[in-house]
């Protein structure tokens, strides 16, 4: 590693109308360092990428690429001067070959005709670089797994000779295996003398694969350089700028009787015969790695996909299969795992969102009573701390974290028995991870049972009653709240224990 | 692809009436001459067995097209020598080509065609003809004179002229006439406009004032709103020239709603029943001019003396006429009842 | 790209003004056409645009395609599209003829009746049988007007001597034409259906986000079924609107029907992907083509001038549409 910085931030602001989205970001990064970027959602992470890529141009301050300071707004000079940005959703054509991906834009010619031949072996080349050589040049795009693509987007930016590489929250959409390749992927980049700058929400992360870390909030740098093994408490009182007693609340027991009672479900392919029990006041985590079937269990008993075999009882009493209006009438509620295509119309307001599920209760005659509804919703909120708390806005506009608590509001107000959240905290800053993890423990402790479904297995470590781990369709460990530790549910996402999937519950 | 469709089915079968004109009955089975080479292409006559003859016309949407097509039918089963291959009607050019082929494929003696589009279906007329097969074309002109043996062809240009001469006479060469067209831009709607306008100039030079003119698409419910915002506009009518007796329907509905039937008169085209019952009541319609589908039948008869290698009987030449153009008959109260077995 | 969208308040933001709805503003757009198009048709033919008797000759001239447009908003709001509405009026309108000798009342059952049964078909191809709604009501188009020319051998039937279908075409009722009336009556009770109930509210989740409507419970499938319906409901309306002012029930009316009613949705400001409706906004489409077609025939100019004319129109609304994103 030289000495001299690829990447210096001084001083840098930008303002839109009505926005201060930077107020003084200073910032660098060395040569064959990983950088960590952390803040809440609004700290200015975005803007400060956009500015160092060239897509948008700074009020004031200086950024310097290699010393060198950079013209600004023009986001094909930024490339050619070797800074490339591996967008969260990636920008690649999903009808492209992964070598004519990688050279969309600045493809090799052999005169006026494409040199198909040199692109397939610069591609080869370079995903050797990247230890993917098994991804083939000729598949298209969309044949591959999200990781995969990943890695195409990344040999994309090696292909500009990127020295400096700018990972958006990279690790969202895979699981803990696909993360620990990613890891690989990266520590080959930081041997090159690539400077990389990782910004993620998992605070996990930072330790493993960061150098040093910078907190941003509110648009301005709150510390820098900090080492990577700086403690999770201390990154997150710098991001939320309090104390924070603690990142998960106290588990809560399970108190009552059995709410939720799934036997024998399966559905081909994604799901073997699974059972289990949720009792009131239970938090239930089931955790895996990504095609274990976790969203796909979920589906089958909510009735979104027509379960093969089995059976779901609420209450006591028998679902008929395959009708998410019975499931909601029994008293379940589902949060799915995308909420913005899922989850919510974004173009409603927040009252539409919230009362969706219960229109039934607010009559006036055969009319919706406005009033009523407003009210209601209003009500469920205020109690989730949902900022902001105007009914009339539009979802679109809200954070990930507080679109989250809409989606949450709305089977509050339906006073749902069992609820099903899947990835409640996908894409949320870790302030709102914490408030929503309270607001599930919460709940719980109000008397419902409520099932979590993660990718981050330290956070259903963290505050699960107990967690179910989930591997090729089927249940094959539970394990209780205060014994699971990350490393302990991995174990069995990943290596077979023993052949028998387990059955988590009691019989009914 | 919806407006081809409306426009090619509609285009035709709106109100072509052609009276049957010299319909001589000597078509009989004279089959006493040899074979002879005709002097027009290499048609080879058939003197004995059956007349295998294709035929191939628009889709029936209406009344007049559904005419042709069934008069063709009819005709060729009254002949009894006359074996017809019909195509199934479709209202696309491209379609009817298809068809075409494949009944030439079949090597019949003589096509009978009414063509949805002449420009496209030219190409492969042209084609029947190479092959010796001899093609009578009905009403839409092709304008290669190798595309085609014979025509038998209305006279849209002359139904617009004796309307014009009959205005000119009723009104005595004054007053202020609407137009109702058919679907603007094709043939049919711009010779009946011509002939109109031609007719009016020459006997009355600028004495008839055509104070509107706007089109319907031949059909009723277009007739009916176009009428009603022009008797918004026009508060002084005498007459009213409808292209096509089916959309004269919605004018006059639209007449008779605002009370002002006994302001003007109104014609039509084509020769409906119903449009030939309104004019023998007597009223607000006034006369309309025929174009009979029956036309088609007369083509099979054509179709059926070329094959034979005959003639008319009436007329010295030997040879079936390479074009007839049937007049328009005006029809009026004083001789509807001639005309009304011809009404469709 | 990253998780988060530029609207939600990165940094330190001023509160976010509350946006006007697009919608809102495509509705005033059009009542400043309108409000353009009355003062242009009374410059330019001062005697006859303007007058009481030419106003309301053109409310009962939007009558027919308004009912349709308005049954077309329901069906766009999901997402949907029925290209059939025009052949459904003919194909009702002859099914009613049928009765002819049985009186209006029976005409008016028969009709509506024809009306519901070929929505119905629309309905279960595209809700259980998957089909895509473009393809299903394509089929439906020709089927409908095959139908038409059938059952009625291809001639009209007079309508001559119901006086109650006659009425419904040309009648009055305090000096308006009763066709405007029942358009009127369609609209305000399309208006509370969508706006003010749960089942208006279903439609519009449904075609604004199918999954996540299914995901909170409402019945997606049922919802897209009813609005096939409705639109059958509204061309039998259209067909005894139509027919009894023709006096006839005829199997060739109805062409492009569909086109207008949908152009007619589709300026007034709803979402041709779904999701977003409003039904003033189709009704002041509605009024806004029939005064061209109105003011355009006045003039006496050439159809093509129309023509132009109307697709230069939809075009800018379209265009005021995307702006407003």
């Amino acid at each position: 590693m030289t000495d001299a910085p690829i990447l210096e931030v001084r001083g840098l602001e930008k303002v839109y109308p009505g926005v201060r989205a930077l107020q003084g970001v200073d910032f660098d990064v060395l040569p064959g360092e990983v950088h960590c970027l952390l803040g809440p959602n609004g700290a200015g992470k975005s803007t400060l990428i956009k500015c160092v890529s060239g897509v948008v141009e700074p009020t004031r301050g200086e950024i310097l690429v290699g010393g060198e300071p950079l013209p600004v707004g023009a986001p094909s000079a930024s490339l050619k001067r070797g800074v490339a940005t591996i967008y969260q959703e990636l920008d690649l054509v999903e009808d492209l070959t992964v070598a004519q991906s990688v050279f969309l834009g600045h493809e090799l010619r052999r005169g006026p005709l494409l040199d198909r031949e040199a692109m397939r072996r610069e591609t080869i080349a370079l995903l050797e670089r990247l230890d993917h050589p098994t991804i083939p040049p000729n598949a298209h795009v969309r044949a591959l797994r999200p990781a995969a693509q990943q890695v195409v987007s990344i040999a994309r930016a090696l292909s500009h000779d990127a020295r400096l590489l700018i990972m958006d929250e990279p690790s969202a959409i895979l699981d803990d295996e696909e993360v620990e390749t990613l890891f690989g992927v990266v520590r080959r980049l930081k041997e090159a003398g690539v400077g990389v700058i990782y910004i993620s929400h998992r605070l996990d992360e930072i330790p493993r694969i960061g150098d040093r870390v910078t907190v941003l909030s509110d648009g301005r740098t709150v510390a820098t350089g900090l080492p990577a093994d700086t403690p999770q408490g201390t990154l997150v009182e710098h991001m939320v700028g309090r104390k924070v007693d603690q990142l998960y609340p106290a588990r809560s027991a399970a108190t009552g009787d059995v709410v939720l009672s799934v036997r024998g479900v399966s559905g081909a392919p994604m799901v073997k015969e699974t059972s289990f029990d949720v009792r009131a006041g239970e938090v239930v985590g089931i955790g895996g790695l990504v095609g274990a079937g976790r969203t796909e269990l979920l589906r089958l008993v909510y009735g979104l996909d027509k379960p093969d075999t089995g059976e779901v009882y609420v209450g006591g009493k028998r679902l008929p299969a395959g009708r998410p209006a019975a499931a909601i009438a029994a008293g379940l509620g589902l949060a799915p795992e995308d909420r913005k295509s899922q989850g919510l119309l974004l173009d409603w307001s927040l009252t539409k969102n919230v009362s969706l599920a219960d229109l039934g209760r607010f009559r006036k005659g055969p009319l919706i009573d406005g009033r009523g509804e407003r009210g209601a919703a209003l009500e469920q909120l205020r109690a989730l701390k949902t900022v902001p708390d105007d009914g009339e806005r539009i979802t679109r506009e809200l954070s990930g974290g507080n679109q989250q608590k809409v989606v949450l509001a709305r089977w509050l107000l339906r006073e749902c028995k069992v609820l099903l959240l899947d990835e409640p905290t996908r894409g949320v800053d870790v302030g709102a991870k914490s408030e929503i993890y309270k607001v599930i423990a919460d709940l719980a402790r109000e008397g419902l049972g409520v099932v979590v479904v993660s990718s981050e297995l330290s956070e259903l470590a963290g505050f699960c009653t107990r967690v179910l781990v989930m591997r090729e369709g089927a249940v094959v460990a539970e394990v209780g709240g205060e014994e699971a530790t990350e490393l302990e549910l991995l174990r069995h996402a990943v290596a077979p224990t023993d052949t028998q999937p387990v059955i988590a519950g009691e019989e009914i | 692809m919806s407006i081809k469709h409306i426009a090619g089915a509609l285009t035709l079968s709106l109100a072509l009436g052609v009276a049957a004109c010299g319909g001589d009955d000597s078509g009989s089975s004279d089959s006493g001459d040899d074979t002879t080479k005709e002097a027009s292409g290499s048609t080879a006559t058939k003197s004995e067995g059956p007349v295998k003859i294709a035929f191939s016309a628009p889709g029936a949407d209406h009344g007049w097209m559904a005419a042709i097509t069934e008069n063709a039918r009819d005709e060729a089963e009254k002949l009894g020598d006359v074996e017809l291959k019909a195509a199934e009607g479709v209202t696309d050019s491209a379609a009817q080509a298809d068809q075409v082929e494949t009944l030439i494929a079949g090597k019949p003696d003589a096509l009978v065609i009414l063509p949805n589009e002449p420009d496209a279906l030219m190409p492969v007329a042209q084609k029947a003809m190479a092959a010796g097969i001899p093609v009578i074309d009905v009403d839409r002109e092709f304008t290669e004179q190798g595309a085609f043996r014979a025509l038998i062809t209305g006279d849209n240009y002359g139904i617009g002229y004796q309307a014009g001469n009959y205005f000119a006479d009723e009104l005595k060469c004054s007053g202020n006439v609407v137009e109702i067209q058919g679907i603007a831009g094709i043939p049919v709607t711009e010779q009946r406009s011509q002939g109109f306008r031609d007719a009016l100039k020459r006997k009355c030079q600028d004495g008839v004032k055509i104070v509107a003119s706007q089109p319907a698409d031949f059909v009723p419910d277009k007739g009916l709103s176009v009428m009603e915002n022009i008797l918004q506009a026009q508060k002084d009518i005498d007459a009213v020239y409808t292209h096509d007796d089916d959309m004269a329907e919605g004018v006059v509905s639209a007449i008779q709603n605002a009370g002002r039937e006994d302001e003007m008169f109104l014609t039509g085209a084509g020769g409906s029943k119903a449009a030939m019952e309104q004019i023998k009541e007597g009223g607000l319609y006034r006369a309309t001019f025929l174009y009979n589908p029956s036309m088609s039948a007369s083509a099979i008869r054509m179709a059926r003396l070329i094959v034979r290698g005959q003639g008319f009987e009436e007329l010295t030449e030997p040879e079936v006429p390479s074009k007839i153009t049937v007049p328009a008959t005006t029809v009026t109260k004083d001789n509807v009842d001639d005309v009304m077995n011809l009404g469709f | 790209m990253s998780t988060t969208d530029a609207a939600s308040g990165e940094g330190r933001s001023l509160p976010i003004p509350k946006p006007r709805g697009r919608i809102q503003l495509q509705e005033y757009a059009l009542v400043g056409v309108v409000a353009l198009i009355l003062i242009g048709g009374a410059i330019l033919e001062p005697d006859s645009f303007l007058t009481t008797d030419n106003m309301l000759n053109v409310l009962r001239q939007a009558s027919v395609v308004g009912v349709l447009a308005i049954g077309m908003t329901f069906v766009i709001a999901t997402g949907g599209i029925d290209l059939s509405v025009g052949s459904m009026v003919a194909a009702a309108a002859v099914a009613g003829g049928q009765l002819v000798d049985s009186g209006s009342a029976a005409f008016v059952l028969g009709a509506l009746a024809m009306g519901i049964v070929l929505g119905g078909i629309n309905a279960s191809a595209i809700a259980y049988g998957r089909v895509v709604p473009f393809i299903a009501t394509l089929a439906m188009f020709t089927m409908a007007r095959g139908l038409a020319l059938w059952l009625s051998d291809k001639t009209p039937v007079s309508l001559f001597s119901l006086d109650g279908v006659r009425w419904f075409g040309n009648g009055e009722v305090i000096g308006i034409p009763s066709a405007a009336i029942v358009f009127l009556a369609v609209t305000v009770f399309a208006w509370v259906l969508l706006n003010r109930t749960r089942y208006g509210r279903y439609v519009v989740a449904t075609g604004g986000n199918r999954e996540a409507a299914r995901i909170a419970g409402v019945k997606v499938r049922w919802i897209v079924f009813s609005v096939y319906v409705i639109s059958g409901i509204c061309a039998g309306l259209a067909a005894i609107l139509v027919s009894g002012r023709l006096a006839s029930a005829s199997p060739i009316i109805g062409n492009l029907y569909e086109l207008d009613a949908i152009a007619a949705v589709v300026i007034g400001g709803s979402a041709l992907a779904g999701g977003r409706a409003t039904i003033v906004g189709t009704f002041l489409g509605v009024i806004t083509f029939a005064l061209i077609f109105n003011l355009l025939t006045l003039m006496d100019l050439a159809v093509e001038i129309q023509q132009i004319t109307k697709g230069l129109i939809i075009l800018a609304a379209v265009l005021v549409q995307r702006r407003e994103r």
